[in-house]
């Protein structure tokens, strides 16, 4: 029954992933920059239906090994699908930033 | 100590100590400029490693350019095991090369940021160490990875007094390139520290070069105007106060 049950896991999580995006933006306690930078994410995915993003905040001031292991340290930095932008991101970058991330899902799980 | 007595922290380098009253100055930011291949980062490692075995100072080394296990293969060649100290809580490595596979890929920057995730991720083991040595090498890098000069300049400023801030000596190195006559790709290498190590090899005659070393400032101190022999041997770096370079 186990590998059964497991099997299905499996391929639920790999269908679900493969349909969320997910955003990823590293700020700090200290950093001018960021609260700004978090607006414009927030706005820009406003207009999408909230199911197609995974938006987390990393504050690296209080988890500096998720930065460090990322090899991120100029912030603000916004993580979208293995590219990245530093500095307050212009909305129509974050797009071109989701549209790539978007194909390049749909074409790995076509595969 | 007294406020008049400047505290030297051992270099680790043979002979060094000597030309600089005994050490570099406690918290101060030191600059180890040079060109490709005149052993900056040699000279750096081994201040952390001879501070943690020698006099009991645990160092954290931020690689921006080399890859760790290189760094640690290369300073086997030397007899230093930094494996071991890492492992004995008495170096980090914090790798920050471009090598590294989690890192993202990229592709845009906008001058507004600030290198506070930089500051975070070295207190964070500054703290967990207690360490009293830090090396950056090299900020050479951080002008390729970064287009907005004027922030990089104002955020290495905040990032080296909030470094010296916590207690610690802190070694930059900076790659001179190879047709330059100042001290880094920056203009500001120099401002940014209170000491600069130049250290060179160069051509003596068509078969030979010569390595040597000359501490171009260090305030605070009666220094050596001279510039001096320097070898790298089987245990690492090494300068001869009493030889004055060939070359110069
Ligand atoms: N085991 C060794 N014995 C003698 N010399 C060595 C040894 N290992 C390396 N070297 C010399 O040291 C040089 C490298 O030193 P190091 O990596 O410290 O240079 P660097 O100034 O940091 O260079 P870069 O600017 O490229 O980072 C080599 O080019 C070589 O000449
Ligand atoms: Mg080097």
């Amino acid at each position: 029954m186990s590998e059964k049950t497991e099997r299905t896991e499996d391929e639920e999580e790999v269908f679900g992933e493969s349909s969320i995006i997910e955003i990823v933006l590293f700020k700090s306690d200290s950093c001018a920059f960021c609260p700004r930078a978090e607006e414009v994410i927030r706005e820009t995915i406003e207009d999408f239906e909230a199911s197609v993003f995974k938006f987390t905040v990393i504050n690296v001031t209080e988890n500096p090994e998720a930065a460090e292991e990322y090899g991120i340290f100029a912030l603000p930095t916004v993580m979208i699908g293995g590219v990245s932008i530093t500095g307050i991101p212009e909305p129509e970058m974050l797009l071109k930033m989701i549209l790539s991330a978007k194909v390049y899902k749909k074409r790995g799980a076509g595969e | 100590m007294s406020d008049y007595t400047i505290e030297r922290v051992k270099t680790g380098i043979p002979g060094l100590d000597e030309l600089i009253e005994g050490g570099f100055p406690r918290g101060d930011t030191i600059l180890v400029a040079g060109k490709a291949g005149t052993g900056k980062s040699i000279l750096a490692t081994q201040f952390l490693y001879k501070g943690a075995t020698l006099y009991n100072e645990a160092g954290v080394l931020v690689t921006l350019e080399e890859p760790p296990r290189l760094i640690r293969r290369n300073m086997l060649r030397f007899g230093m095991d930094l494996a071991k100290l890492e492992q004995s809580g008495r170096l980090a490595i914090v790798d920050l090369s471009p090598s590294k596979e989690a890192t993202p890929v990229t592709i845009g920057e906008y001058p507004s940021f600030d290198l506070s995730g930089l500051e975070a991720i070295i207190l964070n083991h500054v703290k967990k160490l207690g360490a009293k040595r830090v090396v950056i090498d090299t900020l050479s890098i951080m002008a390729y990875k970064f287009r907005s000069r004027d922030i990089l300049r104002e955020e290495f400023f905040k990032l080296c007094a909030a470094i010296t801030r916590a207690g610690c000596t802190l070694l930059l190195t900076s790659e001179i390139p190879a047709q330059d006559t100042g001290l880094g790709v920056f203009d500001i290498e120099a401002f940014l520290a209170s000491g600069v190590i130049v250290l060179y090899n160069e051509k003596i005659s068509d078969t030979s070069r010569s390595r040597s070393i000359e501490v171009l400032k260090l305030r605070g101190s009666k220094h050596s105007s001279r510039i001096h022999s320097m070898r790298i041997t089987d245990e690492g770096i090494r300068v001869w106060p009493g030889e004055i370079s060939p070359g110069h």
